[in-house]
């Protein structure tokens, strides 16, 4: 007697720009739970897709199944969300190379796009030259920065003008984020329609206000370079879901996906509002010759050989962006890449203390060891104070985020324990001196006998075992001057530790970073950094280094 | 076969052939008269204006092109006038003058490529060449184009100075696994024109484009020079099939653009093409280290994913190596490379 079994299944898949990630979810038991998930290059296409999830499924599902394996991934309703077709190009065109300039540029590349050329007034190039670079580059859009706000700048006109004797009329949009006074003379040098202004990046020689122009050129890159049902972009709907998780579970998340080409990062607040970025620059391809990114790579990296094997490595990694690292040297001069890249995407963001910083994209969420992803998003986001450290290694909160509001949060819900990889918690001061205690952590588990205080020195990491499902009260006593971000400066912090893949991690290196400068003390320590968090620990041993 | 190259036309460029028209490589498609270094003119004393007043009086914008005593500005009668032809950029309110950037004598804007003419637009023109082309992984320097002259022995066969010698002027030399920035150094002393390569370090061509740049700022650099990268980065010698075609088509013209790194060979038949998910008895190239620019067979695909030394684990094969020795390899780091049909 054959039994008949029903089941629904539903298809998550996220396409980057290398990497295609699939998760299969089904009803099983009347709860929906990730039954499996691959992933592979982009380049193999959808077929080689569906083949491998019916490989796949085929040795995870009920043999009564098999037959209709087939058929039900057809009918499965499929979400789906992707990586933009291609990057937005812009041009900067601005007064001074590290004030206006320098805002227009980092408000563009936050928002996604390209920068495909700068060209200020005091570039030193002539204006032949100017012109000439800015009439042969290739441009979806133009912005113009220059002159304080309150004051006619000639200089910043000039600005305008060079843009308007390079561009052919009507032939991409120009955004003039500099001095108010000059809007109207500004938009008469373009076509009707042609310019629009939006709030000075440099209003004063003080300050810097990047917000408008920023989100005015994500809007414009959706418009100007997408072209598709925008929803579907990874960049709209992995923060949707982070806003959606955020107000669901009442935390403060910051989620980042290092991408091979770019990368996003989401703050969400406990209400569920979000503010994300999309750095066009931002992912492993983004670092490949920067004068004197390999050196900076080989240096955090401390075991990936030297800066001319680096710097081959990073041209690899943006040539043939779905190929992997073989070889451990490989693996930690990725990771290393990956730690710079996080670290830009936070540096100008004044982020505060977070609850949950989640791991998106196969660098980080598909790292071979938790230890390792626990590590980029560490080093890189430095993120200050207690906070849970999570992965998305099934890739499903991107496709989630497509979905109409009031279904990413259910999908969520739905998914529960599935959703997330808990990597732990992490407790990261600031402040103190070489060599003194700069916390003391006491960890209450409920169950355990009393254990004796934990005592951190500044450039300290350790690890203590504590298991995902567990929960550990914590009593933290920072040392003199040092600073777990609290708004006043406590004598004793108490916080909840949830456990993880990798446990509570106690982090006295400091924010930022700082590495010996000498070569050998340097590599020691990186090394017994990465010893720390990724040794299989003795139950209820700590690991220190 | 046949491919089509744009050439990109800049603001005020005036093409010289049209659609259907056969073009050579050193021919001029277009020529323009680019801007050149900015000067002032004055505008409101002529017209007995304040500075500020003369603005209104203004008869043109940023941008315009204007023609030798072509007016700038006009009022009652009294009028400013562009000296020489010229590119008007912007107005000084505060002094009352013009800036504005005369234009230089017409340059030419040669295509390097050898085709026919298919399509010309404000932006651009599409030629359509008879030949093959080949995309590296990166590459520098300009376009140009010579004789395909093959200066190694085997692919994997490192480029040395000593290899370069006056028969290589004006040509493009195939190399094999890599170049030092001396040898690059020698070859564009020597006017070789460009050179091909399997890989090379990124840091030699730095080293290499860095030392080009210092000799530039002195005027020292003579004629263009252009170097791509076909396989990857680091010591990766040319896929041997690839070589025995550049071998078979030795001889022939070539353009070569390195910043883009593209290769056009004329005249030539399809190159051994690649293509991703390799299958089994495919013949592979992998592309990450400790493999990296090694050919072999693929002999069976993994059934699990495998981990590889680095930790990830991830659908493999088994390859066997014409060096040798059979390895274990991430599917993801092998592309099959295609028979040439006829070969």
């Amino acid at each position: 007697m054959t039994v008949a079994i029903e089941t629904e299944l539903a298809l998550l898949i996220d396409v980057g720009s290398a990497w295609a990630k699939a998760s299969v979810i089904g009803r099983v038991r009347g709860r929906w739970r990730l039954v499996t998930r691959v992933a592979q290059p982009t380049s193999w296409g959808a077929g080689e897709l569906h083949r491998s999830l019916l490989e796949r499924l085929d040795a995870t599902v009920d043999p009564r199944l098999t037959s209709r394996l087939d058929e039900l991934l057809a009918s499965a309703n499929r979400i789906e969300c992707h990586t933009a077709r291609r990057p937005g190009r812009i041009v900067v065109a601005a007064v001074s190379r590290e004030l206006s300039g320098g805002a227009a540029r980092r408000a563009a590349e936050a928002a996604g796009w390209q920068v495909a050329e700068v060209v200020t007034l005091d570039d030193g190039r002539s204006l032949a030259d100017r012109l000439a670079r800015l009439q042969s580059v290739e441009t979806d859009a133009w912005v113009i920065a220059g002159g304080f706000d309150a004051t006619r700048s000639p200089r910043a006109l000039e600005a305008a003008a060079l843009v308007a004797s390079a561009r052919r009329r009507g032939s991409g949009p120009v955004i003039w984020a500099g001095s108010a006074e000059l809007a109207a003379e500004v938009a008469a040098l373009f076509e009707p329609e042609g310019c629009s202004t939006v709030g000075n990046v440099r209003p004063d020689p003080r300050r810097e206000v990047t917000a408008p122009l920023r989100e005015h050129l994500q809007g414009l890159l959706r418009t100007v370079v997408a072209r598709e049902d925008e929803t579907h972009l990874a960049a709209i709907a992995l923060p949707r879901a982070i806003g959606a998780l955020a107000a669901a579970s009442g935390l403060r998340i910051l989620a980042v996906d290092i991408g091979a080409r770019g990368a996003i990062s989401a703050l969400a607040e406990p209400d569920g509002s979000f503010d994300s970025r999309i750095h066009g620059g931002g992912g492993l391809a983004g670092l490949a010759g920067v004068a004197s990114s390999a050196a900076r790579v080989s240096r955090l990296a401390g075991d990936a050989g030297d800066e001319a094997t680096v710097a081959d490595l990073l041209q690899t990694l943006r040539s043939r962006p779905a190929s992997l690292p073989e070889t451990p040297e490989e693996l930690s001069a990725t990771h290393a890449a990956a730690r710079v890249q996080a670290g830009s995407l936070v540096e100008d963001a004044a982020l505060g203390p977070l609850d949950l910083v989640i791991g998106c994209g196969s660098t980080i969420a598909g790292a071979p060891l938790p230890a390792q992803a626990a590590r980029i998003l560490l080093d890189g986001l430095r993120p200050i104070g207690v906070t849970q450290l999570a992965v998305d290694a099934a890739s499903v909160l991107g496709p989630l985020g497509t979905l109409p509001d009031g279904e990413i949060r259910e999908g969520i819900g739905l998914l529960a324990e599935d959703l997330l990889v808990p990597l732990g918690t992490a407790v990261v001061c600031r402040g103190g001196e070489p060599g003194r205690v700069a916390m003391r952590v006491t960890v209450h588990r409920p169950g355990w006998p009393d254990a004796a205080p934990v005592e951190l020195r500044s450039g300290q990491l350790q690890v203590v075992p504590l298991a995902r499902g567990q929960e550990a009260e914590l009593t933290i006593e920072p040392g003199d001057g040092v600073t777990l971000g609290a708004g006043r400066r406590s004598l004793r912090v108490q916080a909840l530790a949830t456990g993880g893949a990798v446990g509570l991690i106690l982090d006295a290196r400091g924010i930022p970073i700082v590495l010996p400068r000498r070569g050998d003390d340097r590599r020691a320590m990186v090394v017994s950094w990465r010893d720390a968090l990724a040794r299989e620990p003795a139950p209820g041993v700590e690991r220190v280094a | 076969m046949s491919v089509v190259h744009r050439v990109r036309l800049p603001i005020g460029a005036v093409p010289m052939v049209e659609v259907g028209h056969l073009v050579e490589p050193a021919e001029v498609l277009a020529t323009r008269r680019p801007p050149g270094p900015g000067v002032s003119i004055p505008v409101a004393a002529p017209l007995h204006r304040s500075p500020a007043d003369a603005a209104e009086c203004l008869s043109v914008t940023p941008g315009s092109y204007l023609e030798a005593g072509e007016r700038l500005a006009e009022d009652r009668g009294r009028e400013a006038v562009a000296p020489s032809a010229c590119l008007f950029l912007a107005y000084d309110r505060d002094d009352g003058t013009a800036l504005v950037a005369p234009l230089l004598a017409n340059e030419p804007i040669v295509g390097h490529v050898r085709g026919e003419v298919s399509s010309i637009d404000d932006e651009g023109m599409e030629i359509r060449i008879g030949g093959a082309l080949l995309e590296g992984v990166g590459g520098t320097g300009s376009a140009v184009h010579g004789e395909l002259r093959v200066a190694v022995h085997e692919p994997g066969e490192e480029l040395r100075a000593g290899m370069i010698d006056v028969g290589a002027t004006g040509r493009i030399v195939v190399g094999g696994s890599r170049a030092s920035a001396e040898t690059l150094t020698r070859a564009r002393a020597m006017g070789v024109a460009g050179i091909v390569l399997g890989g090379m370090l990124d840091k030699e061509l730095r080293d290499f484009e860095a030392s080009q740049q210092r000799r530039r700022q002195v005027g020292g650099v003579p004629g263009d020079f252009a170097v791509v990268l076909l396989e990857g980065f680091g010591k990766v010698g040319l896929d041997p099939g690839l070589f025995a075609w550049f071998r078979a088509h030795e001889g022939r013209m070539a353009s070569l653009f390195g910043d883009s790194a593209r290769v056009y060979v004329y005249d030539a038949g399809p190159p051994p093409t690649r293509r991703a998910l390799a299958r089994v008895g495919d013949r592979v190239i992998a592309h990450r280290r400790p493999h990296a620019g090694g050919a072999g067979e693929l002999v069976r695909l993994l059934d699990a994913p495998r981990a590889a030394a680095s930790g990830i684990a991830v659908r493999s094969a088994l390859v066997r190596f014409e060096d040798g020795p059979i390895a274990i390899v991430p599917l993801a780091n092998l592309e099959a490379t295609e028979p040439v049909p006829g070969a």
